[in-house]
C-alpha cells in the first residue's frame, strides 16, 4: 500500500510521518511515536480513553485517520504538563482522589481541558455533560467532577 | 503497633502512583511493547454447540505477514481450571459457546492477523444447544461435557452432568422452622449476566529467551496463579515462567485467571518473536469472565411480629460452557442467601450450571449482588405484607456482636445496626414516600475479607528511603498505598519515603493476589510483620552504635531513638551495607482460619467469611411514569470498614462500587439470543456514564476487626453488593410494583406500569 507523507504538530513539536492512509491517529501515536499515554480500548469511539485534542477540540483518536490530521495540531496527555510542573487538572485529579486504575484518566483530563477552555464557569451538571463520552469504571465520576470543578473555580479566581 | 497518634494511617494521603497515571507515563499491559513484536489474534467459534467437522488453516498460513497459525493440534492436550479442570486452550472436537477459541494467529500487523482469521476455514455440525438454566437442568438435557465425570476436580465438589457443583448449608430443621412461622413467603428472582467493564482490555506480551524461559507481561490480578496455570498449559516448570504485571487498567475480578497470556506464550514460542494479544470489546462481551446470570428461589417463614424462623433458598448460576469460578461462587452465595440475619433454621443451596454460553468468572463480590438482590427484595416484601417498617424488620433480625453466622462462626466487630440506622437517617427514612412516583429503599448485607497469604520484603536504603517489594498487584484501588501507609506508620517514616516494587513472579515474594478485598488487609499485615523483623536487626545495630540496650530502642522520625540518643535509619542502612549486606527483612501474613461448624456445610468451597464487613445502602429515587426512567435523588452507603486506612480511596471504592452496582441494577446485561450475544459493544452494553451517576454519600462506620491492620476490614467488593436490592426496594416504594428481575430498565418499569394499569 502506498504511504502518505504527513506533517503533524504533536505536543508542540513538528513530526514528519510516513504512513498508510487507513491508519488511525491513535495507532500512529501509540505504535509509531510511542506516545502510549493515549489509551486504547473499544476502537469505535464509545469509551473515550483515546481522547486527544485536535486543534484544541476533544476527539476520539481511535476513529480519526492520521491523514485527517495533516497540518493540524494534536495535544496528548504527554504534552499537558509544562516545564516539569503538573497541569492544574493533573494536580487536581490527584488531590481529589479522582484517579484509581487511571486508564481513563488521560482522556478524561483532556476532555475536561477542552471543555474548560470554552466554558470557564461550569456547574457540576455542565461538567458531567462535558465528560459523558468518557467512560470510567472505577470512580463513579464523583471525584472526577469535583476535581474539574475545583480547577474551574481556581481559574475563575485567577489562581 | 504504634501507641502514639497515627501519623500516616487513617490519613487521606494521595496515592503513590498518581503522577504517572495523570501524565500518561504509567505503563499498562496494553501499552507494553517489545522490538520485533508480532500481533496475536484469536479465531473464535460462531456456534453455541457444534462438532468441528473440518478445520483448515492452510490458506491463512500462506498469507503475507502471517508467522503462525495454531489450533488444538499444536498445543498439549491439557484440561486446566480452578476447582474443576475442564477448560482447553482451543476447542477440541467440538465447540461449546460462541466465542470459544478455536485457533490463534500471529502476524506482523493487525491487518495481516485479521486477514489470517478471515482465511481460516471451519465447518461445524451443530448440536442441540443448552441456552439457559431451565434447559440445562431439564431431564435428559444434552450434556455440555459428556466426559464430565472424568475431569479432575477438588474432591469436595458435588457434580452431576450439567451441574458442576452443588454447595449446601443446613442449619437446624427448616421444616420445623416453617411450622413455627405464621406466614411463609415464596419468591423467585432472576439476574442478568454482566461484565466487569474494565477500560483496559485484557492484554499480554510473551517472549521466550534462549534458555527456554518465557516472560509474560500481563494485566492479570493474580500473577502467581497465572504462572501456575501457564505451567499446566505449557507443560513446563513454573520456575521457567515469569509473569510480570506492568500496570492494570481495572480488573474487578475479570482479570484473575488466564485470559490471553497462554495464546501469547504459544504464539511467541512458535514464531520465535515476542507476541502481543489484546482483546477487542466484542471479545470482552462474548468471551471473557463475566458475572453469572442467576435464578434464585427463596422460601422464608416469619412470625407475625416479624421474627424469621426459617429460610430455604436455592440459587442457580449460569456459569457457561466451563466451570470458571462457578463452583466457588455457588458456595459463597449460600452465605449471602443467609443474609446478615439470625435465622435458626436454614437450608440453602448454590448450583453452578453449565450452559452453551461464555465461561463466567468472578466479578467484584462474586454472587453478592445476585443473592443479596433476592434476599433484600424479599425482606421488603415481607415487611409490607406484615405491615412492618422494612428498617424495623431488619433491625429485629440482624446479627449483632457475638452472634453466630450461618455456619457457626462467631461474629465480632459487627457494625450493622449502626450502618442501617445511619443510612436510613441520611435519606430521611421516616418519610419513605415523599411524593407521588417517589420512594426510598434500603438494603443491607455482609461480606468477607478473603484470606490467603502475602509476603513482602522490605529494604531500607542508605539514603533512608524504603523499598516495599510485594507480589500483589495494584489494580487501582490504592490498596498498595494503604499497605505502604501501614509500613510508613510502623517504621516511623513518611509515605513519600516508600517506593513499591510489585507483581513479578521471579523477584517479588508470593502473594495470593489482588482479589477478595484483601490487598491492603493482607499486605498491610505482612508489612507489620516485616517491621517486627526489621526492628530486631535495626535495634541490635543501633544499640551497639549508641551504647544502649536494644530493648530501649524505638522507631520515630526516621531514626532509632534510645535514652535521649538517636541515629538515623539512613546511617544504620549504610552501616549495615558495610558490615552485613544491608537492612532487609521479610514479612508474611496469612489470615487465621475462621472456626465454623463443618457439619453444617457440604460441597462448600468457602464455608465462613473472614473478618466480615457489614453495610447498608439507602436510595431516594423518582420514576417517570411515562418512560419508566429512574432519577436518583440521593444515594447513601454506610459501610463498616473496621478502620479507614485512607478515607479518600475508601470513598472512591464505595462511589465506584455503587456505580457498577447501579449499572447492574438499572441498565447492564449481556443479552443472549439463541446462544449469541446481541449487544457485544459499549453502545449497547450500557455502563453508567457521568450523566447516569448520582452523587454518593459515604458514611464510614468503624468497628475494628481483630485481624486487620489497625482493625481494617476488606473494603473494595462490598459497595457493589447492595445497589440492585436498594434500587428494587425504592422502585417498589415509588410505584407499588415489585420487579424481581435484573436489570430494572426504564423499559421494564414502563411495561410493568402499563400492565398494572397505572
Amino acid at each position: 500500500m502506498s504511504k502518505l507523507a504527513l506533517t503533524l504538530t504533536i505536543n508542540g513539536e513538528r513530526h514528519e510521518i510516513l504512513t498508510e492512509p487507513h491508519r488511525t491517529l491513535l495507532d500512529v501515536l501509540r505504535t509509531d511515536l510511542g506516545l502510549t499515554g493515549t489509551k486504547e480500548n473499544c476502537l469505535e469511539a464509545e469509551c473515550g480513553v483515546c481522547t486527544v485534542l485536535l486543534d484544541g477540540a476533544a476527539v476520539n483518536a481511535c476513529i480519526l485517520l492520521a491523514a485527517q490530521c495533516q497540518g493540524r495540531s494534536v495535544l496528548t496527555i504527554e504534552g499537558l504538563a509544562r516545564d516539569g510542573e503538573l497541569h492544574p487538572l493533573q494536580r487536581a485529579f490527584i488531590d481529589h482522589g479522582a484517579v484509581q486504575c487511571g486508564y481513563c484518566i488521560p482522556g478524561m483530563i483532556l476532555s475536561a481541558q477542552a471543555y474548560l477552555d470554552e466554558h470557564p464557569s461550569p456547574t457540576e451538571d455542565d461538567v458531567r455533560a462535558a465528560l459523558a463520552g468518557n467512560l470510567c469504571r472505577c470512580t463513579g465520576y464523583q471525584k472526577i467532577a469535583e476535581a474539574v470543578l475545583a480547577v474551574a473555580r481556581d481559574r475563575a479566581a485567577g489562581r | 503497633m504504634a501507641t502514639s497518634e497515627p501519623r500516616v494511617v487513617g490519613k487521606s494521603l494521595p496515592r503513590m502512583d498518581g503522577a504517572g497515571k495523570v501524565t500518561g507515563t504509567a505503563v499498562y499491559a496494553a501499552d507494553f511493547a517489545l522490538p520485533g513484536m508480532l500481533v496475536g489474534k484469536v479465531f473464535r467459534s460462531t456456534e453455541p454447540h457444534a462438532r468441528i467437522v473440518r478445520l483448515d488453516t492452510a490458506r491463512a498460513r500462506a498469507l503475507p505477514g502471517v508467522r503462525a497459525v495454531m489450533t488444538a493440534a499444536d498445543v498439549p492436550d491439557v484440561r486446566y481450571g480452578g476447582a474443576l479442570k475442564d477448560e482447553t486452550v482451543f476447542a477440541r472436537g467440538k465447540v461449546r459457546y460462541v466465542g470459544q477459541p478455536v485457533a490463534a494467529v500471529a502476524a506482523t500487523t493487525r491487518e495481516a492477523a485479521e486477514a489470517a482469521l478471515a482465511a481460516i476455514e471451519v465447518v461445524y455440525a451443530p448440536l442441540p444447544a443448552v441456552l439457559d438454566l431451565d434447559a440445562a437442568l431439564a431431564p435428559g438435557a444434552p450434556l455440555i461435557h459428556e466426559e464430565w465425570a472424568s475431569y479432575t476436580a477438588i474432591p469436595i465438589l458435588h457434580r452431576d452432568g450439567n451441574v458442576c457443583n452443588r454447595a449446601r448449608i443446613v442449619v437446624g430443621d427448616v421444616e420445623r422452622g416453617f411450622e413455627e412461622a405464621d406466614r411463609i413467603f415464596e419468591h423467585r428472582f432472576r439476574t442478568g449476566m454482566v461484565h466487569q467493564g474494565y477500560t483496559e482490555p485484557r492484554a499480554a506480551v510473551a517472549a521466550w529467551d534462549s534458555s527456554g524461559q518465557v516472560t509474560v507481561w500481563s494485566n492479570t490480578q493474580l500473577p502467581f496463579e497465572v504462572q501456575n496455570t501457564l505451567a499446566e498449559i505449557l507443560q513446563m516448570a513454573p520456575s521457567k515462567i515469569r509473569v510480570v504485571v506492568p500496570g492494570i487498567g481495572g480488573g474487578f475480578g475479570g482479570k484473575l485467571r488466564v485470559g490471553v497470556e497462554h495464546f501469547a506464550a504459544f504464539l511467541a514460542k512458535a514464531t520465535g518473536r515476542p507476541v502481543k494479544v489484546i482483546t477487542t470489546s466484542e471479545e470482552e462481551l462474548t468471551a471473557a469472565y463475566p458475572r453469572q446470570g442467576t435464578v434464585v428461589e427463596l422460601k422464608t417463614g416469619v412470625t407475625k411480629d416479624g421474627r424469621i424462623t426459617a429460610k430455604a433458598g436455592r440459587i442457580w448460576f449460569d456459569t457457561g460452557a466451563f466451570a470458571g469460578s462457578g463452583p466457588g461462587v455457588a458456595s459463597v452465595a449460600t452465605l449471602v442467601l443467609a443474609g446478615p440475619y439470625k435465622i435458626p433454621n436454614l437450608h440453602l443451596e448454590g448450583f453452578a450450571v453449565y450452559t452453551n454460553k461464555t465461561n463466567c468468572g468472578s466479578f467484584r463480590a462474586p454472587s453478592g449482588p445476585q443473592a443479596n438482590f433476592a434476599v433484600e427484595s424479599q425482606i421488603d416484601i415481607i415487611a409490607d405484607a406484615l405491615g412492618l417498617d422494612p428498617l424495623e424488620l431488619r433491625l429485629k433480625n440482624i446479627v449483632r456482636e457475638g452472634d453466630e453466622g450461618p455456619t457457626g462462626q462467631v461474629l465480632n466487630a459487627v457494625g450493622l445496626e449502626e450502618c442501617l440506622r445511619k443510612a436510613a437517617a441520611a435519606i430521611a427514612w421516616n418519610d419513605r414516600r415523599p411524593a407521588r412516583w417517589r420512594g426510598k429503599g434500603l438494603a443491607c448485607g455482609w461480606w468477607t475479607t478473603t484470606g490467603g497469604s502475602s509476603g513482602v520484603y522490605v529494604k531500607i536504603n542508605p539514603d533512608g528511603t524504603v523499598a516495599l517489594n510485594t507480589g500483589a498487584a495494584e489494580i487501582g484501588t490504592a490498596a498498595l498505598t494503604g499497605a505502604a501507609q501501614v509500613l510508613a506508620e510502623e517504621l516511623g517514616v513518611d509515605l513519600a519515603d516508600i517506593n513499591v516494587v510489585s507483581a513479578d513472579t521471579f523477584s517479588t515474594p508470593f502473594d495470593f493476589g489482588a482479589q477478595g478485598s484483601r490487598t491492603a488487609f493482607a499486605v498491610g499485615n505482612a508489612c507489620r510483620a516485616a517491621v517486627d523483623d526489621l526492628k530486631r536487626r535495626v535495634f541490635a545495630l543501633a544499640a551497639a552504635q549508641l551504647g544502649v540496650e536494644p530493648e530501649a530502642c524505638r522507631l520515630a522520625d526516621k531514626h532509632v531513638l534510645a535514652d535521649g540518643k538517636r541515629i538515623s535509619l539512613a546511617d544504620l542502612a549504610r552501616l549495615s551495607q558495610q558490615t552485613g549486606g544491608g537492612l532487609i527483612a521479610q514479612g508474611t501474613f496469612i489470615a487465621p482460619p475462621t472456626a465454623y461448624d463443618s457439619k453444617r456445610v457440604d460441597g462448600h468451597v468457602y464455608p465462613a467469611f473472614h473478618s466480615p464487613s457489614f453495610h447498608a445502602h439507602a436510595v431516594d429515587l423518582s420514576i417517570d411514569p411515562e418512560t419508566g426512567d429512574v432519577t436518583i435523588h440521593k444515594y447513601v452507603v454506610a459501610q463498616d470498614v473496621g478502620f479507614a486506612m485512607n478515607p479518600t480511596y475508601i470513598e472512591g471504592q464505595i462511589e465506584g462500587g455503587v456505580a457498577q452496582g447501579l449499572g447492574q441494577a438499572l441498565s447492564e446485561e449481556i443479552v443472549y439470543e439463541n446462544g449469541r450475544v446481541l449487544n457485544p459493544n459499549l453502545t449497547d452494553y450500557k455502563m453508567p456514564t457521568t450523566l447516569d451517576m448520582p452523587r454518593v454519600e459515604t458514611i464510614l462506620v468503624q468497628h475494628p476487626s481483630l485481624v486487620g491492620p489497625y482493625g481494617a476490614k476488606g473494603v473494595g467488593e462490598p459497595p457493589n453488593i447492595e445497589p440492585p436490592a436498594a434500587v428494587a426496594n425504592a422502585v417498589a416504594s415509588a410505584t407499588a410494583l415489585r420487579l424481581t428481575s435484573l436489570p430494572i430498565t426504564a423499559e421494564h418499569i414502563a411495561l410493568a406500569l402499563r400492565d398494572a394499569g397505572t
